[in-house]
């Protein structure tokens, strides 16, 4: 008779190991949130696919400037497909107000699924037309300048790609990553900005094949994610790589990552990363209110400064890192993009990926 | 319900000779578990199937002149060859550990199952850190061999036989180490007394004896393989699984649908495959008896050898965990071109520990996963049951409907969970678990099950129901009968299974991160905010406790499972309460291998048996 006071103990320790953490953990916090839940319709909930620690200290400038939401703000992170996903199955009964964070594809996608609802107007009016939804169902919150970095360990300014062309130089062969481009919606915009570069002087995607062909020639490895990406550039696995600027210089600051951007001399592509209120949330309000915080003058300029981002609203003042910068935007016919890019990603896995290795 | 004078009434009235009580027990129980089935399993479920066929069947005509039949041909490859793999690695380490006795053998049984507790996302960098081009392994050799660091580096299709090979294993450890402490000794010794050679012997006796254990293995290798995401897209191999995220990303998501459920449809083939195969056969023992005892190496040389063996086995699963402990020592993005780390700090666990808000997630979900995994006993094991007495047709579809989920990829289920329970709908019952604690452990058991489930099955097959019909015939009702009979002698496959469940639940990150509740992030989500930015050091801490965690409820269980081996030194007690009925069994010993029908052997007279 061992194998029932056997099973009896595992489970007794099981609950008892159980309970002894509830009693030690889950609870104290609990308390503070069903008291929050007691408010109601007051929490209000916000599915983010940014940064945790910029979008934790967003939330704080948001609590103190409106005190009626101070601790009732939920902050869920996850992937910006994630949240796509999770809204748009979510749609009978939504448990969230605010989706932030998704490009400008995604964001297209749940309006057209109907799961958003339009923001403020004065948003709205703050925010260029070009850079959001007509009817506002989503808005532009930043424009993401895609770049070329490199590892300044690996290569001197001398030897580093000045412009896109400069990446398919055969002496960059086997010295650049790119992140995997089918899972990524910003490499597939990446990708789709290149072809559409050369597709107004050939009249077809070809030359901009042409172009991918020997990029992929000069691609030592895809990366799996992001991450992986920065780990084989600081790793010195691969020296030369093309990403947005922000990420790129919030690992320098943040990280001291040994990295260098380079901004492409024929331009960057701007691609526009949202932020939407969720059509039927439990807090109407609260999102209202969010969306103008976070949109407002001062919430951008501290963005800017401090996080290296670039507002889609107009600031009264221009950070002095963008200025010294010399950013400019590469021409993108957006909207031949946004209807080709799935077809040409489609044929650049089918019949380029991998497959110029000689 | 009680048995024998129902039985007879039915009979006589109905005509139903064939149905005996025990039966009808089945069927009842049958009811509720076919209910629970339905709406957390297939009905949710079912929404992938629905999605794929909303352009009226336009998703599916691409697939098969597309590169999606490329990618399919290559998922099931490497799914067979992972199954082969895994199955070696997994079924030598069992005998190794069940059979013989060497120096290192408690640690290398402790540290067998860590590799399946490597958190998920963590665990992808860690095989980065050793393995890739960059990685450890790779750097040392060119450092002090001279090797070309990028051509020892694992790539491509091979980097991902690795990975699963690694993570899966404990599929096969699990279920052959359950099922070898469930076999007879007398057998064997019955078997060389006749004058087997030792191959012989397990050739014709104990690798009949483990085959529904490796059926068990193979089914759930072959099947997460074909839904294994991570690893093909770490070592950027096309499969099929790839493609569903590539249609999800570029938005074609009856597309992405139809690929899940051709993938799913391979899968639940080669689930009636195997089911098929193994049904050929039945192999079981109608006693239970005492367990081949642990050979004991002699001699310098074979325990030299043997220590040794183990000692570089333990250095190559311990690898991938020792690599997050290490990192979770680093100083961030110091760690650069050296082979190992150049600066340490124990700042990262200072930083998880005076935060209390950080301990949190470790808490949600040690308890999440915990309460998974009693739903997953309780449903998995009558669920096994029932299938396997269950008589007539209908039990493939019954196992079709447990193993479903295990054939899906993890954020379809996530997505498929929430859509069923965002409202209330009649095929729900009217539940609304989205926002609500209750769905982390629903998904949890919904991904799971199927580990309690193909684990429990694989010792009820090696089980005779003569056993449960002697009990029957001694008095005890049919509850009381699995209760105290069946259940005890499975207790081993339901703890192994049990495991399995609790260990991947606390690290669940695909299905959790499309349905935890504000206020409950698990830890994987954690892990995931500090891996997105980029600091590792606090990532790995995390993983770290995690596999502490881990690593102690395994100690836990193995010290509960051989409680008296202390006190005596032959277990001859280590059975259950089953052991009381074995002098009376043990003499008619069943020819294990028997070929033919179940139904045959289930028609014999119950009180044939015990014949002293």
């Amino acid at each position: 008779m061992t194998s029932r006071p056997l099973r009896f103990a595992l489970l007794a320790g099981g609950l008892a190991l159980t309970l002894g953490m509830t009693a030690c953990g889950l609870d104290a916090p609990k308390d503070s949130g069903s008291s929050a839940g007691a408010a109601g319709s007051g929490t209000l909930t916000i599915y983010t696919a940014r940064d945790k620690g910029l979008a934790t200290d967003v939330v704080a400038d948001f609590e103190k400037a409106n005190p009626a939401y101070a601790g009732k703000v939920q902050v869920l992170t996850l992937g910006a497909q994630e949240a796509l996903e999770r809204i748009k199955a979510e749609k009978a009964n939504p448990q969230g107000d605010i989706w932030w964070g998704g490009t400008q594809q995604q964001m297209q996608q749940a309006a057209s699924e109907q799961v958003l609802a339009a923001a403020p107007k004065s948003v709205i009016d703050a925010v260029p037309a070009a850079q959001r939804d007509p009817e506002g169902l989503w808005v532009g919150e930043m424009k993401l300048a895609e770049v070329i970095f490199y590892n300044k360990d690996m290569l001197s300014a001398d030897q580093a790609p000045k412009d896109w062309d400069d990446l398919i130089d055969p002496a960059l062969k086997g010295k650049i990553a790119i992140r995997d481009v089918l899972a990524s919606g910003t490499m597939r915009s990446i990708f789709a900005s290149m072809i559409d570069r050369k597709f107004d002087a050939a009249g077809s995607p070809d030359a901009g094949y042409e172009w991918l062909k020997k990029l992929d020639a000069n691609t030592k490895v895809y990366a799996a994610n992001p991450t992986d990406l920065y780990l084989r550039i600081t790793r010195q696995e691969a020296a030369v790589t093309a990403w947005n600027l922000q990420d790129v210089m919030l690992q320098i600051q943040n990280q001291k990552a040994p990295y260098t951007p380079v901004v492409p001399a024929s331009g960057a592509p701007m691609l526009i990363d949202g932020v939407a209120k969720i059509k039927n949330g439990p807090s109407s309000a609260g999102a209202d209110a969010f969306l103008s915080f976070l949109l407002g003058q001062d919430e951008q300029t501290k963005l800017a400064e401090k996080y290296f981002q670039i507002p889609t609203v107009t600031l009264a003042k221009e950070p002095a890192w963008l200025a010294d910068l010399n950013l400019k935007e590469m021409k993108v016919n957006w909207a031949r993009v946004n209807k080709s890019e799935p077809e040409w990603s489609k044929y650049w896995a089918a019949n380029i990926k991998g497959q110029n290795k000689s | 319900m009680d048995g024998g004078t129902v039985s007879v009434a039915a009979a006589k009235v109905r005509k139903r000779s064939a149905l005996t009580s025990s039966d009808r027990f089945v069927y009842l129980l049958a009811g509720p578990l076919v209910l629970v089935l339905l709406v957390y399993l297939v009905v949710p479920m079912l929404a992938t199937a629905t999605t794929s066929a909303q352009g009226g069947g336009s998703a599916y005509k691409g697939f098969f002149n597309g590169s999606s039949a490329t990618a399919l041909g290559l998922s099931v490859g490497i799914s067979l060859a992972s199954v082969l793999t895994t199955g070696v690695l997994g079924t030598a380490l069992a005998v190794l550990l069940s059979r013989f006795d060497f120096p290192g053998r408690k640690v290398l049984r402790l540290f067998a199952l860590l590799p399946m507790a490597l958190p998920p996302l963590i665990g992808a960098v860690s095989f980065y850190f050793l393995y890739a081009e960059s990685g450890i392994l790779p750097r040392f050799l060119a450092q002090y061999l001279g090797a070309d660091a990028a051509a020892v580096s694992a790539n491509g299709v091979w980097g991902v036989l690795l990975v699963h090979t690694m993570t899966m294993y404990p599929y096969f450890y699990l279920a052959v180490t359950a099922a070898l402490a469930g076999s007879d000794a007398s057998m064997e010794e019955a078997a060389l007394n006749l004058g087997a050679s030792r191959f012989r012997m397990w050739r014709n006796v104990l690798l009949p004896m483990l085959t529904p254990a490796l059926v068990s293995g193979t089914l759930l290798t072959f099947m997460v393989s074909m839904a294994s995401f991570t690893a093909p897209q770490f070592y950027n191999v096309q499969t099929l699984t790839m493609q569903i995220v590539a249609s999800r990303t570029s938005g074609a998501y009856d597309v992405a649908a139809a690929q899940a459920v051709v993938l799913s449809v391979v899968s639940i083939c080669f689930l009636l495959a195997m089911r098929w195969y193994e049904n050929r056969r039945i192999h079981r023992g109608s006693s239970k008896g005492t367990p081949q005892s642990v050979k004991v190496l002699h001699g310098a040389l074979p325990r030299t050898a043997a220590g040794l063996g183990s000692l570089l086995l333990v250095l190559f699963l311990m690898a991938p965990p020792a690599t997050i402990a290490l990192l979770s020592f680093t100083v961030d993005g110091s760690w650069t071109t050296q082979i190992l780390p150049p600066e340490y700090t124990v700042e990262n666990f200072a930083r998880i520990f005076t935060d209390p808000v950080t301990l949190r997630p470790i808490l949600v979900s040690a308890q999440m996963a915990f309460v998974a995994m009693i739903g997953c006993v309780l449903v998995g094991v009558l669920a096994a049951w029932v299938v396997t007495r269950w008589k007539g047709p209908g039990k493939a579809l019954l196992d079709v409907m447990v193993m479903l989920p295990w054939a899906l990829p993890g954020t379809v289920i996530g997505v498929n969970i929430v859509t069923a329970f965002a409202s209330p709908t009649p095929f729900n019952l009217g539940q609304v678990l989205i926002g609500s604690l209750w769905i982390l452990p629903v998904a949890y058991f919904v991904r799971f099950l199927p580990l309690v489930f193909r684990s429990a099955n694989a010792s009820l097959a090696q089980i005779d129901p003569s056993v449960e019909e002697a009990a029957r015939s001694l008095g005890a009702g049919p509850w009381r009968a699995l209760r105290t009979v069946t259940v005890p002698l499975m207790s081993r496959g339901i703890i192994a299974g049990a495991l399995m469940a609790f260990i991947q639940g606390f690290g669940e990150y695909v299905a959790s991160v499309v349905v935890y509740p504000a206020r409950y992030a698990p830890l994987s989500v954690e892990i995931y905010n500090r891996i997105y930015s980029n600091e590792f050091g606090t990532a790995a801490a995390y993983g770290t406790l995690q596999m502490v965690l881990i690593l102690l409820v395994l100690a836990l269980s193995q010290r509960l499972e051989t409680p008296r081996r202390a006190k005596k030194p032959r277990d001859d007690t280590r059975g259950d309460s089953a052991v009381a009925l074995t002098p009376v069994l043990a003499p008619t010993l069943n020819p294990i291998h028997e070929t033919g029908d179940k139904n045959e052997h289930a028609n014999e007279p119950v009180n044939a048996a015990p014949r002293p």
